[in-house]
């Protein structure tokens, strides 16, 4: 493989990682919060992108599709939370696994429902959809550099919200000893809904911006929860330093084992995370 | 004593298994229902394995459709191609081979517990299921033909012919039943009452004395290459595997299964699994989007059934929940 | 002079910064009633779980009988002779009393790994179980589920379970945690009976059973070996009543 094939493959691992750590960042931050494993998350990253497509083609303007479409993620975000999520908190984890399950089929019915089984596209936005130019002949699609762009931004910010602000403190307080935050006087159910809420706009914010360049099929929800599963086990579950490093590893042996061992691409990273588990049970960052 | 643990179980049990031996005399060779209740009867015995080990050892796991599917391929990449072979002694090799992975695995998940369990069975069991459609050798996303079925003589003795459906639904009769009776026998065995302890209270097992990995190591391997049995008869009946036997769906139905019939009382994975492709099948006919009224249906059924359909029955005749 | 059963070295146990226990040497004799006392926070009930293998130890030596059995596993501990009984009752509440004590038994008698033999049918394991209820009083109740005896019976179920595994050493985590005054007199009969036979190690809070029952008593003050000593000894020591009045208001 020469440099510059190396160095494209690289964008695209970095890439796809801080995807992928966006969605897993969601999904972590809930359980190490709420105590709640969320399998709908996939579900709620198809519905994103879905939702980008709908309002795409409505709207004609993808600006305006992902703004909708994140008010929408988060609205369902809170209405889930509110009506069902809150009868889990005293329940054990095989109930949290139905009560998922039993989401993903009504998403995914959903989703068949409206907008059929046939693979779906959304345009790439006009001001994004150049190429840069890394090397004399390699050139790199601005909207990639855009989503890596935009989820380090996201990544950066909630480093911010979680160490520096007051919902931060609580969500930290939250993560090591719930009976001290209803003690500090904080609304623990407003906290959880909350969330819950940013949990799912995160991974509905993955699927808005990654509608341009995957194909809409059903069953894509499904395939990002486990590879998030990975994520998260390899890094540790509940913590987000964790989810953002394995993440990265994570996204980079995906695309290089699909260029390097095209034979054993798709199992790479579960191979990944079964030597990963053998060395350390817990993840490389145990909360 | 008998191998029931209350009144409800034991008037199910005997009035399951009494339809089911005349089931066929009232069918007539209507082999779309004989087969129809294979395929059910087939997936019981999976949802009972699952049911073991998640409602009696109290492991979670969202990968056991793996043992499901590997069962079939196991079957399928051992025997010749064109050649019958045993069933006994494949069932023999079927069962040695996944319960040996099952080792394997074992080693590795059980090391973890609860939700870090639940993902990472998942995740592995994605992992075969990739291994499998992405390999040329084992035909990709279209799996495998089986294209003679094996014969079942023992000592030169036949009784049964594959190929016909009756004796096919009457094979899978059987093991339902011999599964029954086995997991109730381990379930009231020395090694059962270990299990119990572990389940509620493992941190006290432990003091008592007890390594509970061991313990566990156990019921996931029996429980696998029975699942692996399961899937064995399965690529039987159809004539193929193909790697979504697999798929994390087939374990998260089962898993639902179980809990509509009951969790933890073994013969509610039967009532589960006939509850469940009932609905199936009449939802199906309605609309095309029966997910949605399935998925509506689990939702309502862990926010109110807790005991599922055993726990109902049992109500019903009067008993306590055992 | 009776024999020295369970002994330990320099015993530390680090929780991060927090020193738990902190280079601790203590010996504790057959036959002998040995209760730990100290505020609360000095460590008495993380020496129990370390001594029972529970917790790893950072640093130190368990001694059994003279020989090391530090680098064991949890489960093992059990297996040489140390039982222990917990301060929260733990016991299995959806079994009967007998069946809590048939698990603890079975683990001594064997056949754990037998997949089809009945394990009603096993005469010894249950002879065992019963003898042990019978010891701690509770003969009565063989066959009523644990959940519906009272919390006082519970109790004594705790302890019979660890008397069926036929430990030497006896670690008693509170035996008496909760009970009003008739409850903690049976147990205090008991164990004055149990302490002919074992070696026991109580942890206790309350001072009348403690004063009644030690024949030695150790003072422990932030992970730290303050004092051994007999009972009579110990109520007269200023060192202790400092101790006490130094760091907490519970006073014996």
């Amino acid at each position: 493989m020469d440099t510059s094939l190396f160095l494209v493959q690289l964008l695209n691992g970095v890439q796809y990682g801080l995807l992928l750590f966006l969605i897993a960042s969601g999904l972590t931050l809930v359980f190490g919060v709420m105590g709640i494993l969320n399998l709908a998350h996939g579900s709620m990253y198809m519905i994103g992108a879905y939702l980008a497509y709908y309002f795409t083609t409505l709207t004609d303007s993808f600006l305006l599709a992902f703004i909708i479409s994140g008010t929408i993620a988060l609205v369902i975000g809170i209405i889930i939370e509110r009506f069902l999520i809150i009868h889990l908190y005293k329940r054990d984890h095989l109930d949290q696994v139905l009560l998922t399950v039993g989401l993903i089929f009504i998403f995914n019915a959903t989703q068949s429902y409206v907008w059929g089984n046939d693979p779906l596209g959304v345009e790439v936005p006009e001001l994004l959809s150049g190429s840069i130019r890394l090397t004399d002949i390699v050139e790199y699609p601005v909207y990639r550099l855009f989503i890596s762009l935009l989820c380090l931004v996201v990544a950066a910010s909630m480093y911010f919200t979680i160490n520096k602000t007051r919902l931060g403190m609580m969500i930290r307080a939250g993560e090591s000893d719930r009976a001290m935050v209803e003690n500090l006087g904080v609304d623990i159910s407003k906290l959880f809904t909350i969330v819950f809420a940013i949990g799912v706009f995160l991974a509905s914010l993955a699927g808005i911006v990654s509608a341009p360049i995957v194909s809409l099929v059903p069953g894509m929800g499904e395939h990002v929860l486990i590879s998030c599963f990975v994520v998260v086990v390899i890094g540790g579950l509940g913590s987000i330093k964790g989810a953002f490093v394995a993440a990265l590893i994570v996204g980079i042996v995906d695309t290089y084992a699909s260029v390097l061992l095209p034979q054993i691409s798709s199992m790479s990273i579960y191979l990944l995370m079964a030597l990963i588990l053998l060395v350390k049970p817990q993840g490389l960052f145990k909360n | 004593m008998s191998i029931f643990a209350n009144k409800s179980e034991k008037i199910f049990i005997y009035l399951f298994f009494a339809i089911g031996l005349f089931i066929p005399l009232f069918l007539e060779g209507n082999t779309f229902y004989i087969n129809k209740f294979s395929t059910i009867i087939i997936l019981a015995i999976f949802v009972m394995s699952l049911d073991y080990l998640v409602g009696r050892t109290g492991l979670i796991t969202l990968g056991h459709a793996m043992f499901y599917g590997l069962g079939g391929y196991i079957f399928t990449i051992l025997a010749p191609e064109y050649e019958a072979v045993n069933f006994w002694v494949y069932t023999f090799y079927v069962m040695l081979i996944s319960g040996f992975i099952a080792l394997i695995v074992g080693l590795i998940v059980l090391r973890t517990s609860g939700i870090y369990m639940i993902m990472i069975t998942l995740a592995l069991a994605q992992m075969t299921f990739y291994f499998f459609a992405d390999s040329i050798e084992y035909g990709g996303q279209d799996g495998l033909f089986i294209y003679i079925k094996p014969e079942t003589s023992i000592f030169g003795l036949s009784f049964l012919d594959l190929d016909n459906e009756t004796h096919f639904y009457y094979l899978c009769l059987l093991s339902l039943f011999n599964c029954f009776v086995f997991f109730k026998i381990i379930m009231n065995s020395s090694f059962g009452r270990v299990i119990d302890a572990l389940k509620e209270n493992p941190d006290r097992a432990t003091a008592l004395g007890y390594n509970i990995f061991h313990f566990r190591l156990i019921a996931y391997v029996l429980a696998s290459s029975l699942a692996a049995y399961a899937g064995y008869l399965f690529a039987l009946q159809f004539g193929f595997v193909n790697p979504s036997m697999m798929s994390w769906d087939v374990s998260a139905t089962a898993l639902v299964m179980a809990l509509l019939g009951g969790l933890g009382s073994i013969y509610g994975a039967i009532i589960g699994s006939f509850v469940y492709e009932g609905l199936h099948y009449f939802i199906e006919h309605l609309t095309e989007y029966w997910m949605f009224f399935m998925g509506a249906l689990i939702i309502v059924l862990v926010l109110t059934l807790k005991y599922g359909m055993a726990g109902f029955l049992n109500n019903l005749s009067g008993g306590k929940r055992s | 002079m009776s024999q020295t059963i369970l002994e330990a070295e320099n015993l530390c146990k680090f929780w991060g910064g927090l020193k738990a226990l902190n280079e601790l040497n203590i010996e504790f004799k057959d036959k002998q009633l040995h209760s730990i006392v100290g505020p609360n926070g000095a460590g008495k009930s993380t020496l129990l779980n370390t001594l029972c293998g529970a917790y790893p130890a950072t640093s130190g030596v368990i001694l059994y009988h003279g020989k090391p059995i530090t680098h064991l596993k949890g489960y093992e501990f059990c297996r040489t002779g140390i039982g222990r009984s917990f301060q929260k009752t733990n016991i299995f509440h959806n079994a009967t009393c007998l069946e809590n004590c048939c698990i603890a038994a079975q683990q001594r008698i064997g056949g754990s790994f037998n997949l089809f033999r009945k394990r009603s049918t096993n005469r010894k394991i249950a002879e065992i179980a019963r003898s042990a209820l019978e010891q701690v009083g509770l003969g009565a109740r063989a066959d009523t589920k644990a959940t519906e005896v009272s919390y006082g019976e519970q109790r004594q179920l705790e302890i019979a379970m660890v008397l069926a595994t036929a430990p030497k050493v006896l670690l008693l985590d509170e035996p008496m945690a909760g009970m009003g005054h008739e409850e903690s007199q049976t147990i205090i009969s008991l164990l004055k009976e149990l302490k002919k036979q074992y070696c026991i190690v109580l942890v206790e809070h309350d001072m009348d059973a403690v004063f009644e029952l030690s024949d030695l008593m150790t003072v422990m003050v932030d992970g730290q070996h303050l004092i051994t000593d007999t009972v009579d000894n110990i109520r007269n020591n200023p060192l202790v009543q400092d101790a006490y009045l130094g760091n907490d208001d519970e006073v014996f």
